[in-house]
């Protein structure tokens, strides 16, 4: 039998003085993380077979670190050439000559739906279907070829496919962006005389950063991860150097364990970022 | 006066699909003149507005700067559109004014002032940020140079639009209802500066509900309904003899409203002193 809560309150009451109330099913929340964690580290800690030492010695290995580096350098140049082609696909899709915003609608529903690692493989196959790659007037002479298998090495078709798929998804987001800015900002920055480019640059843009930036953020978050697509070519990135070693010693999981870490680490550090970026585009906002 | 109008609107058409915005608008504003549009609320005035900023294309009829065609130039004998660059610039020789404000959000008050000075009219930045500053003075809100747009109230933010769209020296300004967002208790600050901006001799059309403003401040004053001009008098043939029923029908709908406004802020004026 629970007491009747009583209402009426004695004159010169004051609700500073109250306690908080027990709210039993957080308690029971709570207890039940705490079981979670436990279990969770007693297993990373009494299963020998994750092999801790062995996760220690090559965590600063130099191929494992070689390879980090190229999934890094890999990402920012995606990052930036899909960045700026996902820029200018947005402005030809909200262009107001239809047939570029047609031709940029169309690119974006294409290579939004071809899977990455089809991409990947294709364009590294790119030599079958076209065996020299010519430089010259379109259906006229040529001036130069250079032979594709010679200019397509992994890293330029990582770099063609990834760049591909990324502009895709970033022409939508910044679309996005744009679309949030109200009207009356162009019609304002349109009255006092900035050309289409200054509005665009000088008004529109700052303003979709601030939507921009969190899915963007997200999108270059995916991007890292997805570069491990790239041990398909065989191109040394993280994943695959830490692969060309687990192939050789068979201790799978621990050199997971590895590439694990750094994409966490790296993973981390662009999620900071991203909020500084957010908070540096939110100014002026609230 | 002199001859040339400062803006010439010769028979303007406009037309959203189905729906006919402007029907043959035709008007003159002349150096230092004050020119109020009424009207009823899908009349056609704010599109007007619009149209002479060229924020909006018009189908037919054409507009003048100073003797200038707005937004066409002649070439090997036929009419054709002028590119942006050019467009911009004609609208850079203009103010407007919004009913939103819509200032700029992530730039501060000064910058807000300062930024077409310098991309649009190639000032030095130490010069147009004299010049900023003194505009803000003007509309009596040189204290509030450094702050962010949104910490403004309606009325101060309105002001600071007013001080933006004048940087630029233009030839005439253009208001599209400033008032009709504001709260009732902000509205006279910024009728107050635009009234003073009148009495110093700049050129205006202003689009506007609030009637005994549009007749204190007008030289002329233009009744706009379904598109098409009415009538166009001095205040006082508007107000006080209006020669067509459908001017007539509107005022009246109208006074009672604004005599009921102004008996409210007469009340409050006297409870506060």
């Amino acid at each position: 039998m629970s007491v009747a809560p009583q209402t009426v309150a004695p004159p010169g009451v004051d609700v500073a003085s109250a306690r908080p109330r027990i709210r039993p099913l957080r308690w029971v929340a709570g207890v039940v993380l705490l079981v979670l964690l436990a279990q969770f580290a007693w297993f990373l800690v009494t299963n020998p077979r994750f092999e801790w030492p062995v996760v220690g010695r090559y965590l600063f290995d130099p191929n494992v670190l070689r390879g980090l580096g190229m999934s890094l350098l890999l990402t920012v140049i995606v990052m930036l050439l899909g960045s700026v082609f996902g820029v200018l696909l947005a402005a030809g899709r909200l262009s107001g000559f239809r047939p570029v915003a047609w031709a940029c609608g169309f690119y974006v529903t294409v290579f939004r739906s071809i899977p990455p690692l089809l991409q990947l493989i294709f364009w590294f196959n790119l030599g079958y279907l076209l065996p020299r790659i010519p430089l010259g007037v379109p259906f006229g002479p040529t001036f130069v070829s250079w032979p594709t298998n010679s200019v397509i090495s992994s890293l330029t078709a990582a770099v063609i496919g990834l760049t591909l798929h990324e502009a895709a998804y970033m022409a939508e987001i910044v679309r996005a962006g744009i679309l949030a800015v109200d009207g009356g900002q162009r019609d304002a920055a349109r009255a006092m005389g900035f050309t289409a480019r200054q509005s665009f640059v000088k008004v529109v843009l700052p303003q979709a950063m601030r939507v921009i930036v969190p899915p963007a953020g997200s999108e270059f978050i995916s991007l890292l991860k997805g570069t491990s697509l790239v041990s398909v070519i065989a191109m040394a990135d993280l994943l695959y150097s830490v692969q060309v070693i687990y192939n050789r010693t068979y201790e799978v999981v621990p050199l997971l364990i590895v590439a694990c870490a750094w994409y966490l680490v790296v993973v981390t550090a662009l999620s900071l970022g991203q909020r500084r970026l957010e908070r540096h585009f939110g100014k002026g906002q609230r | 006066m002199s001859d040339t109008p400062v803006l010439r609107i010769r028979d303007v058409r406009k037309r959203f699909g189905d729906h006919v915005a402007l029907d043959g608008v035709s008007l003159d504003v002349h150096e230092g003149e004050v020119v109020t549009v009424i009207g009823p609320s899908g009349s056609g005035k704010s599109t007007l507005a619009r149209c002479v900023h060229q924020l909006e294309s018009i189908d037919g009829g054409a507009m003048h700067l100073d003797g200038e065609l707005l937004g066409y130039e002649f070439h090997r004998g036929h009419l054709r559109p002028l590119p942006d660059r050019r467009v911009a610039a004609q609208r850079g020789r203009m103010g407007m004014v919004f009913q939103q404000f819509n200032l700029f959000p992530h730039w501060s008050v000064l910058r807000n002032v300062i930024e077409a000075q310098v991309l649009v009219h190639g000032r030095r930045p130490e010069d147009a940020r004299e010049e900023a500053l003194r505009l803000l003075q003007r509309v009596g809100l040189a204290d509030k140079a450094d702050a962010h747009p949104r910490t403004l109230s309606g009325g101060q933010q309105q002001r600071v639009a007013i001080a933006r769209a004048l940087a630029t020296n233009p030839r005439i300004m253009l208001f599209d209802e400033p008032t009709s967002a504001l709260d009732p208790e902000l509205v006279d600050e910024v009728l107050s500066v635009v009234l003073d901006l009148a009495r110093g001799g700049m050129t205006m059309i202003i689009v506007t509900h609030e009637m005994s403003f549009a007749r204190e401040v007008a030289d002329r004053c233009v009744f706009m309904e379904k598109g098409q001009i009415v009538e166009t008098g001095t205040p006082e043939e508007i107000f006080d003899n209006p020669a067509s029923p459908r001017l007539r029908a509107f005022l009246s709908r109208f006074s009672g409203r604004a005599a009921q406004i102004s008996d409210e802020r007469l009340l409050k004026e006297e409870t506060t002193s």
